[in-house]
């Protein structure tokens, strides 16, 4: 078991420095990007200024889980389908169209995946592990994998989350890319996981992928009794609804709630951590079926 | 000349992000780096395309950087000088 000391996120919802969010949660709201909080509370000016929403969402979340936790990372995992989308299109933008010899330094420093990372480590002055996952739509659930890892390898507290941004040329491109006809969004959720147990006792007792999927129900069933796990209290889904006899109560689909990107099961993570903190409920299953053929599987439990 | 610097600064202020500040803030002879604007040496970067861009000029010895960039009114003079 991998146990939750402190979430972070920032997200469509009403989710930072919320101490319920399944209780708040509400449908996914266009007009808004995300509920973000002062970011000159949490980032010093001169570097704000450089920070695309994607690195002011992922350095902002991670800060909140030091400030928490009160002691230093020994690793820090980030999980990004898309990465820095802003910069990216900054910097391409200004490749093609300028007619001068130089370009502009500060997109193309930041277009990277691993810009989030690495900002991450900048502001909290920490050199530790630092590694960047880009998986698709796995890319929160691998980067979950190697969170466990740097654990069974003896580091204490980790750091990790998935961030995402949205800019407007996705909106042209999603059809051929994820035709569900879900809202993109954008967003940010970062956790501080130990092999200690925690003051609620809520962890994560298994992450599992599989890049080829073939039947989702067979692979679930095979998952949950691998662990053991006979009953779930509630399912979280990216696709249909899950037909669930096990579980006491309806699956949610939380692409109705986060909006889409490629990490949002990073969100529905804390959905499920805070569903368990605030009621009688023992087991939370996340199924993260957005793409065709790409399968998480993460377990929460209490206990 | 007081054109060029009030555009030099409505200049820097959209190239470096510094959203806070508005022309009326940058002093003509404070210095931009250090303790004045707090600019940094990706800003200096920032500047050589700036100066490219805008006015045409290509700083050819990376080492006059430092008396170039020094202020608005260092700025506006090699601008000046070499348009």
């Amino acid at each position: 078991m991998y146990y939750i000391h402190t979430i972070s996120s920032i997200t469509n919802q009403d989710s930072f420095r919320n101490e319920d969010v399944y209780a708040s949660l509400r449908e996914f709201d266009k007009e808004i990007d995300v509920v973000a909080p002062d970011y000159k509370e949490f980032i010093p000016r001169n570097s704000l200024r450089r920070l695309s929403p994607i690195l002011r969402m992922g350095l902002t979340c991670a800060m909140e889980c030091k400030n928490f936790l009160d002691k230093n990372f020994d690793a820090i995992v980030v999980g990004t389908a898309l990465g820095c989308l802003k910069d990216t299109e900054k910097f391409l933008n200004t490749f093609i169209t300028s007619t001068s010899d130089f370009l502009s330094p500060t997109a193309f420093i930041q277009s990277t995946h691993n810009t989030i990372g690495g900002q991450i480590s900048l502001g909290l002055n920490n050199h530790a592990y630092n590694m960047t996952h880009t998986q698709n739509s796995l890319s929160f659930e691998v980067s979950m994998i190697d969170a466990f890892l740097c654990i069974k390898d003896g580091k204490k507290n980790v750091l990790v989350g998935a961030a995402e941004e949205k800019i407007d040329f996705l909106e042209k491109v999603q059809p051929s890319l994820i035709p569900n006809g879900y809202p993109l969004a954008s967003g940010a959720s970062f956790f501080a996981i130990s092999g200690e147990k925690s003051k609620n006792k809520i962890g994560i007792q298994a992450v599992a992928t599989n890049f080829n999927s073939i039947n989702l129900e067979n692979e679930i069933a095979q998952f949950l009794a691998k662990e053991n796990c006979e009953m779930v209290d509630l399912i979280l889904t990216s696709g249909d609804v899950v037909k669930n006899t096990t579980s006491k109560i309806e699956s949610i689909n939380y692409l109705k709630i986060t909006g889409l990107h490629y990490s949002s099961s990073a969100f529905a993570t804390h959905i499920a951590h805070d569903f368990l903190k605030n009621n009688d409920a023992e087991t939370a299953l996340i199924v993260n079926n957005l793409c065709k053929g790409k399968l998480g599987l993460i377990l929460v439990k209490k206990g | 000349m007081s054109d060029l610097k009030q555009t030099l600064k409505e200049q820097i202020i959209e190239q470096l992000n510094l959203e806070d500040l508005t022309p009326a803030d940058i002093k003509d002879d404070a210095p931009l780096f250090g303790e004045g604007l707090g600019l940094d040496s990706i800003d200096a970067l920032e500047f050589i395309v700036l100066l490219e861009q805008n006015y045409g000029i290509k700083i050819a010895d990376p080492s006059e950087g430092k008396d170039i960039f020094q202020s608005v009114n260092s700025l506006a003079a090699y601008i000046e000088k070499n348009k």
